[in-house]
């Protein structure tokens, strides 16, 4: 009797399991029209979420969440744990400009697509390189900011790898998902990607991999003198590349920060920002 | 580039800010599901069939899905399928998603435990305390509860132990505990870049807390410990 039941409970098991599947896949269809009144439905609900512009959903909401990571000089903490830095100082003049709060949350970079689409934050704001994939998962303004992806080694040996040619038998420690990435993979180097480019760091330092691939920005203002890291020195650059702000896909606020960027970098309050953080040089005409 | 003496004091200060939350996280999660628990345990003995199986079978899903998958739907699927998050971006909304993931995730796993406490206690005395006629509810409260709570307390520790770990996997949806505050000075935070020290420094507090609570559950198990 017991095996019965339980060969019951178990088969009940199965079939909830497939039928959730299958409400699944049901769905996907559904938006694929497949019969007319599915593909009302489909319309409809399309309609309702882009009946409302996302300016209109952030001003009607009153602030702008902007993703960040902790990335001196782009998004920093001062002291009293405000937000600072060139990109927090710009995006709170932004939502200023909108006439809404800015507020910032911490995001695991991994997951800014995700956390936009999920709208828990509006906009990452976050020194983001503009790669195929970011313009491809977002709506992203015009670069406003130049970067490179630069090689950090052990100072020790930085003179025998001053090329990207000489570097090509060590074993690269680099961010899962970041330009370093793609750079290192587009060369055929031998690399393991690792969660943040502060971990490929420690792996250069630790002594797990023989170089890494990060941002030159984050490079300048975390290895050699002065740093956590006076043993390591960044050496070639890979290639250049520009910095971005992402927005959810199809938003209009993209086309609102360009004009908004073009404003302030004629009024020259841009580049007083800038200045401040120490990244003038690497600033992109609006 | 400043010594870690320089360091200890910015770091010990994120580093609890940190904790607190972890604590918070811990402590949410002991309240929610405990209680929550026992409610589960009661659906999974029901007498009504189809509230058995369903109880059962959400047990079976919740215990056979990673916490971290969980997590992760719990927190992200509401926004991306309604458009609109009920949670919020902020970091309550984030505290609020972990911790009913946490609550959901714990009272399944309490509910077998208490399952288990509650099947060991002989039939007879059910069957005794009907004859002298009391209700079901009396039964429990009076006879069973505090039998079950002697015998469920080593399991549930083991539970107790396991969540003070666990609750670094919040980290997931970016709530900023413990390991997420100690990780940020590898990065560079406050002026202290690339410092793994921090870190691995988490890990005396998840010593020195569980080893207060195997203290704390030890001293309840020998209270009990005057029946058998």
């Amino acid at each position: 009797m017991k095996k019965k039941v339980l060969a019951a409970a178990l088969s009940l098991a199965l079939c909830f399991s497939m039928v959730a599947c299958g409400s699944d896949s049901g769905k996907n269809e559904d938006n694929q029209d497949t019969t007319v009144e599915q593909a009302d439905s489909a319309e409809a609900s399309e309609e309702t979420s882009s009946d409302e512009s996302d300016l209109q959903y952030v001003q009607d909401k009153g602030t702008l969440i902007v993703g960040i990571t902790d990335f001196e000089p782009m998004d920093y903490q001062d002291e009293n744990g405000n937000w600072i830095g060139f990109d927090a100082d710009m995006a709170t003049a932004f939502a200023k400009s909108l006439g809404v709060d800015v507020e910032f949350v911490e995001i695991d970079w991994d997951n800014k697509v995700l956390e936009l689409d999920a709208k828990s934050i509006d906009c990452v704001w976050n020194g983001m390189t503009l790669t195929d994939e970011v313009t491809s998962s977002m709506a992203c303004s015009n670069a406003y900011c130049n970067n490179a992806q630069v090689a950090i080694v052990k100072k020790d040996v930085a003179d025998q790898y001053q090329t990207v040619e000489s570097l090509k038998d060590l074993s690269f420690a680099v961010e899962a998902g970041s330009a370093g990435e793609a750079e290192v993979n587009a060369l055929g180097y031998n690399c393991t990607p690792v969660k943040a480019q502060a971990d490929a760091l420690m792996e250069v330092a630790a002594g797990t991999s023989d170089a890494a691939v990060i941002d030159s920005l984050m490079a300048a203002a975390m290895v050699g003198e002065g740093t956590g890291y006076e043993d390591l020195t960044y050496t070639a650059s890979f290639n250049s590349e520009e910095y971005g702000v992402g927005f959810r896909k199809g938003s209009d606020l993209a086309e609102k920060l360009n004009t908004f960027f073009a404003d302030s970098y004629k009024d020259g309050s841009m580049k007083t920002t800038a200045e401040k953080y120490g990244v003038q040089a690497a600033l992109v005409e609006q | 580039m400043s010594t870690i003496m320089e360091q200890m004091p910015i770091v010990f200060q994120a580093l609890n800010v940190g904790f607190v939350q972890t604590l918070k996280l811990f402590f949410v999660t002991l309240l929610g599901a405990f209680p929550l628990g026992l409610v589960i345990a009661f659906g999974s003995m029901s007498g009504f069939r189809p509230l058995r199986y369903l109880t059962r079978i959400f047990v079976w899903i919740i215990r056979g899905t990673p916490l971290m998958i969980q997590l992760l739907i719990i927190y992200y699927f509401p926004g991306l399928v309604l458009g609109k998050t009920i949670w919020g971006g902020g970091e309550d909304g984030r505290f609020l998603a972990a911790a009913v993931s946490f609550i959901v995730n714990y009272a399944c796993y309490f509910s077998e435990i208490y399952r288990g406490g509650i099947q060991s206690v002989p039939k007879g005395q059910q069957e005794a305390g009907l004859v002298l006629g009391m209700t079901k509810s009396q039964i429990f409260f009076k006879v069973t509860l505090l039998q079950m709570i002697k015998r469920i307390v080593p399991p549930i520790s083991n539970e107790i132990i396991t969540l003070v770990k666990d609750t670094s996997l919040a980290r997931i949806i970016a709530l900023q505990e413990i390991i997420w505050a100690g990780q940020a000075f590898l990065k560079g935070s406050q002026g202290i870049s690339g410092q793994i020290w921090p870190l691995f420094f988490t890990a005396v507090y998840y010593l020195v807390f569980s080893g207060i609570l195997t203290l704390l559950l030890g001293w309840l198990e020998r209270k009990l410990d005057y029946f058998k």
